[in-house]
């Protein structure tokens, strides 16, 4: 199986007038031919910033390091024009609100055949049979009737299919899908992770899926890298992930999803606490303040990413169930 | 198109109709028999409206006919004011535009630009280039073209800072904005995003800001005919009024007919240009 994708040790600062923030500290992943990654965490963890930086979407006050490597070649420091060239048919991106990701004053069809005419160089023609079967793999009843709607006429779940079916129109290998189904119901989010997964099938794309649910990708990913900080903090294989547990973190963010089981009244569990303050430099592991097994070594000296040799990576002095 | 026409707004259909007969006559003013527009009559001087058969505004104090000339005034007025408008508002859009997309120090350059156009009064900046372009010698005038050229293109420089600050600060609002980011994403060149989802977006609002300038442009030509440097010998309205103020006291109609010239195609495209900004404003609270 080819690498889709390598990133090793990449970090990225914001130069900000409090300082330098540090969003991503050394975050190393692999991707294979059409495997997914979940990459999960709170608000402000990274997540977001780490899958726009591999793409190159970041805005200009922000800085690099490490090393990207896709389908094997450097891209950390391509110019702009050549990582253009990739956008698209190399990497496509969902994002996350698909109520602001449609320009509202342009017909779907024209938004959904930009791709296919700029990128593929289709004729209109073309471009606009292409664009039916596109609107029909995502499951649109009347694709000919949607092309000349205008975004405002539609729901939240139809516009996040239109998006998809924008970000898949030119097959590309790698998706990127930026908490595609937060700003969704819940009815619907099911079925627009269903559709990503099938598609990601048909298509043997690689997918890195961001979002802050590890019940969105229990069932649609191959692995998850739970992310903390900026730092990757725990990192397996989904089914492994799920049965031997190692960081308290993780296992603080499973306890917080609601359950059906517990009586009424119950009370929701948080983490307490908050994310330390991304633009110092504080020693010690970040999550000591917030974390139940907390001990002296935790406060002193941040824990390093230790392999358990099964592929499964985790940075902690004190992993649940034992060092093995 | 004509029944929603007849569900406007008063104000709507009056501005309308006369912006358009002003157009229409600009356009057609050679087709109609009309006779040489500054010719002086030999039986009427300086009569009012409706007083002369013949001369349905009257003549002036030399006996021009009023209608004529009017009719004739339109044309360069609006002229002036539409080049104007059209080509500065076409390069303030585009520098705006592009300033506000790439930033960094094409944007401090131009907006520096800008502000130190605005800093200068127009009607000050107007009289310097015409008298130092356009000035010719006692003995040798600068001609007619000369002086109309560069009067359009002093007010075309007016124009470039005020449509470009408007499209600036509009594409900022725009650029920042996600569909923006994800059309990016699928590889989408700059200049095709710019063209496809930045202009349409940012046009209705350089559109309002347009209207608003051709009324200002307007009252620009006029304001400098007054002072004698704009279009010569009556050949605006402006500058009918500047003729016609040296007669007020014997045919005051000949400062009224061009006053309400200029006042309701003012007041016309101002409407104009409010009108769209509230269907603007209407429009965005919707997405």
């Amino acid at each position: 199986m080819s690498k889709v994708l390598e990133v090793t040790d990449l970090s990225i600062t914001f130069d900000t007038p409090r300082g330098n923030l540090r969003a991503v500290n050394d975050a190393t992943i692999t991707l294979d031919q059409g495997e997914s990654i979940g990459v999960v965490g709170e608000s402000g963890s990274g997540k977001t910033v780490l899958s726009r930086a591999i793409m190159g979407l970041l805005p200009g006050t922000a800085t690099r390091t490490g090393s990207i490597k896709y389908m094997g070649k450097e891209i950390s420091n391509l110019p702009e024009k050549e990582l253009r060239e990739l956008w698209g048919t190399g990497m496509a991106m969902i994002f996350q609100d698909p109520m602001t990701t449609l320009n509202p004053v342009r017909r779907i069809g024209a938004q959904l055949t930009e791709s296919l005419t700029v990128r593929l160089k289709l004729s209109k023609k073309e471009a606009h049979e292409q664009a039916i079967e596109l609107l029909r793999r995502v499951r649109i009843a009347d694709p000919e009737g949607m092309m000349r709607k205008f975004p405002y006429q539609l729901s939240g779940g139809m516009r996040q299919r239109i998006m998809i079916a924008i970000a898949v129109s030119c097959k590309p290998e790698l998706l990127f899908a930026d908490e595609p189904t937060t700003a969704l119901d819940v009815t619907v989010q099911a079925q627009v992770l269903e559709l990503l997964s099938e598609l990601r099938k048909e298509f043997n794309m690689a997918m890195i899926l961001v979002t802050h649910d590890l019940g969105v990708v229990a069932g649609h990913t191959d692995k998850i890298a739970v992310m903390y900080a900026g730092d990757v903090v725990e990192m397996a294989p989904t089914r492994e992930l799920f049965k031997n547990m190692k960081m308290p973190y993780t296992e603080a963010l499973l306890k917080s999803i609601p359950r059906l089981e517990t009586p009424t009244g119950t009370r929701l569990p948080v983490i307490e606490g908050r994310l330390p303050d991304p633009t110092k430099n504080e020693p010690g592991c970040p999550f000591a303040n917030r974390c139940p097994y907390v001990a002296d070594k935790c406060r002193a000296e941040k824990p390093p990413l230790k392999d358990t040799g099964t592929g499964h990576l985790y940075r902690c002095w004190f992993p649940i169930g034992g060092e093995k | 198109m004509f029944k929603n026409f007849l569900k406007k707004p008063i104000g709507f259909k009056l501005s309308a109709l006369w912006l358009f007969a002003v157009l229409f006559i600009t356009v057609t003013y050679d087709l109609f028999p009309f006779a040489q527009w500054d010719a002086i009559s030999d039986f009427s001087q300086g009569d009012g409206p409706f007083k002369v058969p013949g001369h349905i505004l009257g003549t002036s104090y030399d006996g021009m006919d009023m209608f004529t000339a009017t009719m004739h005034g339109a044309r360069m007025s609006t002229f002036v004011a539409v080049v104007s408008v059209i080509i500065g508002g076409g390069i303030g859009s585009g520098l705006g535009i592009a300033a506000a997309y790439y930033r960094g120090t094409f944007d401090k350059v131009m907006s520096s630009i800008f502000n130190m156009i605005l800093a200068i009064p127009n009607l000050v900046m107007s009289l310097a280039l015409i008298s130092v372009l356009a000035n010719g010698n006692s003995n040798e005038p600068a001609s007619d073209f000369r002086r109309v050229l560069v009067l359009t293109i002093s007010l075309t420089i007016v124009i470039i800072p005020i449509l470009g600050r408007i499209a600036r600060s509009s594409t900022l609002q725009w650029s920042s904005r996600e569909f923006v980011l994800a059309s990016k994403s699928i590889g989408t060149k700059n200049l095709e995003i710019i063209r496809r989802h930045i202009i349409p977006n940012v046009a209705p609002a350089i559109l309002a800001i347009g209207f608003f300038a051709v009324g200002v442009v307007m009252i620009a030509e006029g304001s400098l005919s007054i002072l004698g440097i704009g279009v010569p010998g009556g050949a605006s309205w402006g500058s009918l009024l500047a003729i016609g103020r040296a007669n007020l006291e014997y045919s005051p109609h000949e400062v009224y007919i061009p006053v309400a010239c200029i006042g309701f195609t003012v007041i016309s495209t101002n409407y104009f240009g409010d009108y769209i900004r509230a269907n603007l404003d209407k429009r965005e609270s919707k997405i």
